[in-house]
């Protein structure tokens, strides 16, 4: 067990990312003590400035852990077996629980190290005065290093089932965000009713890091409309959180065996070769066929961009029509659920959710499919190939782009009838829809720019991913919190500065989503995001061009 | 060897340094249509390096290089036209099949669609891989994979093929498989250049070898041209008729010999036998006979033991190393 830990501790520590990640974290929050320190050293006795300090203090150190700590174990496993060394350690006589325990651990002393850049800050929120060093710091570092234990756990459990690590990566991130914040919704829903499924809801939400974070600084019930009020229940997230990393671990140990080297491999069968049934069946499920026998690339299409659509999963077009039909189902029993009044929400709420489904969808499927675009064919020594076709850089650069982006305005065209019957229902409506489109669609094109940019520069898709990502998180979530904090502690012009960063702000203002109607964000937010677009486009094809220059 | 009078493939003094280090030492050499060039050295020698920058994918550091009278530097595009690239790693991609990936490949080269399809099961049957046409390239074997990546460098028809190690990592039977597939490319009259760390696995089927070595080139030529250069230095053996003499055997040879060739010279008690190499004349190893039979040595046989192509390539890869 030791050898393996200290390997994958070592491991993490030299990389230039997670040192830059470190370095990133003591910086960030020394700058955020120094901040908030109250000017003039005059301390204010009431506390009413340290409990702002360490609010920030509190929703930096929970979102570094989120945005931060996946990254490591979701790629560990994957990544060794791939690369054959796992096979390695699993003819030395370390055991299973060995090798998961060193992989744990070592994740975990990393995490560990980050945490300790963040004493110096907690110190000082401390001396600020107004905070209760164990109830409150204590308490909190303990709820931190719960949602870092239980996030190792998920990304170890991923990484033994994934066949690549930017795959692991991306589903690990999903289930951790899923953890954090989707585990609130059911409560959301089901809030002042009894019964079983309200009785699930709460315990649901029990798992999620937020409401007991808000408790400790003091924030319950302040902010998200009640959804994180009352009793948070500090300790059975701490017992659930743990409990359930337990179970994670039991269950990926299970299968850390010769299972994880024995998969046979694809023998490639076609449906084409099939006997007619069959072939009718798959027709019916599939309706386009993934593994029917393809016509070969039209001339007049880039050679480049139906590449990329048949070599992901994803992006086969028998899984973009299941996701445009859930996507659609999903828009309209919104807008229906408005309409026949079974939940008292206006049509303004319902278009804001709308929103919020579409560029949900464009911030988690954008980045998984143009993070990777240059970086997995240096990964998979496709570029060199590329480099020696009569392709131009830019037919390269923008048919990559294209399949990217074609997929998207697939999907998004499939939640407008969400749409359509909103206006239906209030045709006054009709031009606040068109702007607010128009932002999601600028929403498409900054996230498409931005990602296939970052991206470029990485030869690994899943450094790629997990950098993408986070610089995502950052710029869409970011301003969400500091608009869930409006008035206390940041004022009006700093919320307004926040969202008009990302399109997003914009589109749920226009759209008269409640809170958000006061800011006018329209051109001011439209051209920040266009300006970001541009220049990450120039940046993206620089980069390509570089790379296809000769050395 | 001479220039040829219509070289298809001329380097001058090629020369590529990664900062302080020279990778590429005023290579120059040249081949003419159809032939199959050997590009032979150890790891680290410098191969791949000459290659990419023959394919225009690195920039020679001084010198120059041209294809069929493109330039390798400027004439990028038409090069590409020229030349098919096989790189030493596959390139594969997720979820697609063998004819997909031909296919795409195909379409990059801007080859229209009717026409693709019949060359895709041209390049096929030419590779005899038509068999794995509907299995995706990430679960093919490695050696499958080596006939799908010859197969992709074949599709727009080049003039020449450039291979880098081919034969890397196959086993015996498909190492024969290989030689076979390029003598049969050389035959569709393609100019090859294969790559290997390995003399004899690809020289007896090229026409000229070259080899390097820490980026120098240090043989160049047809096999029996090298290899009468580098007979000089000969390896005997002394047969005893028992291990009983054979470190006295071994002293009295190291004796006669000049004291540089003295730790070439190994005694081998379980077989008997006394071996060495020397480049001296067959007059002076008769007097090394004579001293073995003076001093009572019951010798057997005293043979020369013909020098094969690893050896040969040895000899020549160590004769220039450095004395680390
Ligand atoms: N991009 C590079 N930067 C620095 N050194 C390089 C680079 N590419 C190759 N080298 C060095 O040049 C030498 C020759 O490499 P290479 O041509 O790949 O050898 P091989 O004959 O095995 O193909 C090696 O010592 C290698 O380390
Ligand atoms: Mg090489």
């Amino acid at each position: 067990m030791i050898p393996v830990l200290s390997r994958e501790f070592l491991g993490i520590l030299r990389s230039p990312r997670a040192l830059a990640a470190l370095l990133a974290a003591a910086v960030a929050f020394s700058l955020l003590v120094l901040a908030r320190w109250p000017a003039g050293g005059i301390v204010d006795l009431s506390g009413a400035g340290s409990r702002g300090a360490f609010l920030v203090f509190a929703a930096a150190l929970l979102g570094g852990v989120l945005l931060l700590v996946p990254a490591f174990p979701a790629s560990s496993i994957v990544r060794e077996r791939n690369q054959g060394t796992l096979l390695l350690l699993f003819n030395s006589p370390i055991s299973a629980v060995g090798i998961y325990a060193g992989k744990f651990l070592g994740v975990l002393a990393f995490a560990g190290l980050v945490l300790c850049t963040t004493l110096p800050a907690a110190a000082a929120v401390y001396a600020m005065g107004g905070v209760d060093p164990w109830q409150q710091i204590g308490l909190l570092y303990a709820v931190i290093v719960v949602m870092a234990t239980l996030s190792i756990a998920i990304g170890l459990l991923v990484s033994t089932r994934a066949t690549s690590p930017d795959a692991a990566v991306r589903v690990t991130y999903g289930l951790v965000f899923a953890v954090a914040f989707l585990t609130l919704a059911p409560h959301a829903l089901t809030r002042g009713t009894t019964g079983l499924s309200a009785t699930i809801a709460e315990w649901l939400r029990r798992l999620s890091p937020l409401p007991v974070v808000m408790h400790l600084v003091g924030q319950g019930g302040a902010v998200g409309g009640g959804l994180l009020e009352k009793d948070a229940g500090v300790w059975q997230f701490i017992v659930g959180g743990l409990g359930l990393a337990a179970v994670l671990a039991v269950a990926t140990i299970l299968q850390l065996d010769h299972r994880l080297f024995d998969r046979s491999r694809d023998a490639g069968t076609i449906t084409d070769d099939q006997s007619l049934w069959v072939r009718i069946v798959r027709r019916l499920v599939f309706l386009v066929d993934p593994q029917r026998r393809k016509a070969g690339i039209p001339v007049f299409l880039n050679p480049i961009m139906v590449k990329e659509f048949r070599t992901r999963r994803f992006g086969r077009f028998h899984w973009l029509l299941r996701l445009a039909a859930g996507c659609a189902v999903v828009s309209l029993l919104m807008t229906l659920a408005a309409t026949n009044g079974t939940m008292d929400w206006g049509v303004e709420t319902i278009g804001g959710l709308l929103v919020i489904l579409q560029i949900g969808l464009v911030v988690l499927l954008t980045p998984s499919l143009a993070a990777g675009l240059i970086a997995s064919e240096r990964e998979r020594g496709g570029w060199p190939l590329l480099q020696s076709t009569t392709l131009s850089g830019w037919r390269i650069a923008s048919g990559k782009l294209a399949s990217v982006a074609w997929t998207m305005l697939l999907v998004l065209a499939a939640t407008l009838p969400g749409y359509l019957v909103m206006t239906t229902i209030k045709p006054t409506m009709w031009n606040q829809v068109m702007l607010a489109l128009v932002s999601v669609l600028l929403a498409v094109a900054m996230t498409l720019a931005l990602s296939a940019a970052i991206g470029a520069f990485h030869s690994r898709t899943a450094a790629a991913t997990v950098t993408v990502y986070v610089v995502l998180m950052i710029l869409y979530l970011g301003p969400l919190i500091i608009w869930a904090f409006r008035g206390d502690p940041f004022g009006e012009q700093v919320v307004r500065g926040a969202l008009s960063i990302t399109p997003l702000g914009a589109a749920l203002s226009v759209i008269g989503m409640p809170g958000f109607t006061q800011y006018e964000l329209i051109p001011i937010a439209w051209r920040i995001a266009g300006t970001i677009c541009v220049a990450s486009l120039i940046v993206y094809a620089l980069q390509v061009w570089r790379l296809l220059r000769p050395e | 060897m001479n220039a040829p009078a219509d070289p298809v493939l001329d380097i001058r003094n090629l020369t590529k340094k990664f900062g302080a280090f020279t990778a590429l030492d005023n290579l120059t050499l040249s081949l003419r249509r159809g032939q199959i060039l050997g590009f032979i050295g150890p790891n680290g020698a410098g191969k791949t390096t000459t290659i990419k920058i023959l394919v225009g994918a690195m920039r020679p550091t001084s010198g120059t290089a041209t294809i069929a009278g493109a330039d390798c530097v400027r004439d990028a595009r038409r090069i590409k036209r020229l030349v098919g690239f096989m790189p030493d790693s596959f390139g594969a991609y997720d979820n697609m099949r063998v004819r997909e990936y031909l296919d795409f490949f195909g379409a990059a080269f801007g080859i229209p669609r009717g026409a693709r399809a019949k060359r895709i099961d041209e390049v096929l049957e030419t590779t005899g891989s038509g068999w794995m046409q509907d299995r995706y390239v990430e679960a093919l074997s490695h050696g499958m994979k080596q006939r799908i990546g010859v197969a992709r460098t074949l599709l727009h028809d080049p003039e020449m093929l450039i291979l880098d190690e081919p034969a890397n990592g196959l086993d015996p039977q498909a190492r024969i498989e290989m030689r076979d597939l390029l003598l049969k490319l050389a035959g569709l009259g393609k100019t090859l250049i294969v790559t290997s760390h390995i003399l004899p696995e690809l020289s007896r089927i090229c026409d000229v070898v070259a080899i390097i070595t820490q980026g120098k080139l240090r043989a160049f030529g047809t096999l029996d041209q090298i290899m009468r250069d580098l007979r000089q230095k000969r390896t005997f053996e002394v047969q005893l008729c028992g291990p009983a003499q054979v470190e006295t055997a071994a002293a009295a040879v190291r004796e006669a010999l000049e004291p540089g060739e003295r730790e070439g010279v190994k005694a081998h008690a379980t077989e008997s036998l006394v071996r060495f190499d020397t480049a001296r004349s067959d007059t002076e190893l008769a007097a090394i006979l004579a001293a073995l039979v003076g001093r009572r040595i019951d010798v057997s046989q005293f043979r020369e033991i013909p020098k094969d192509l690893e050896d040969a390539f040895l000899s020549v890869t160590r004769r220039e190393a450095p004395a680390a």
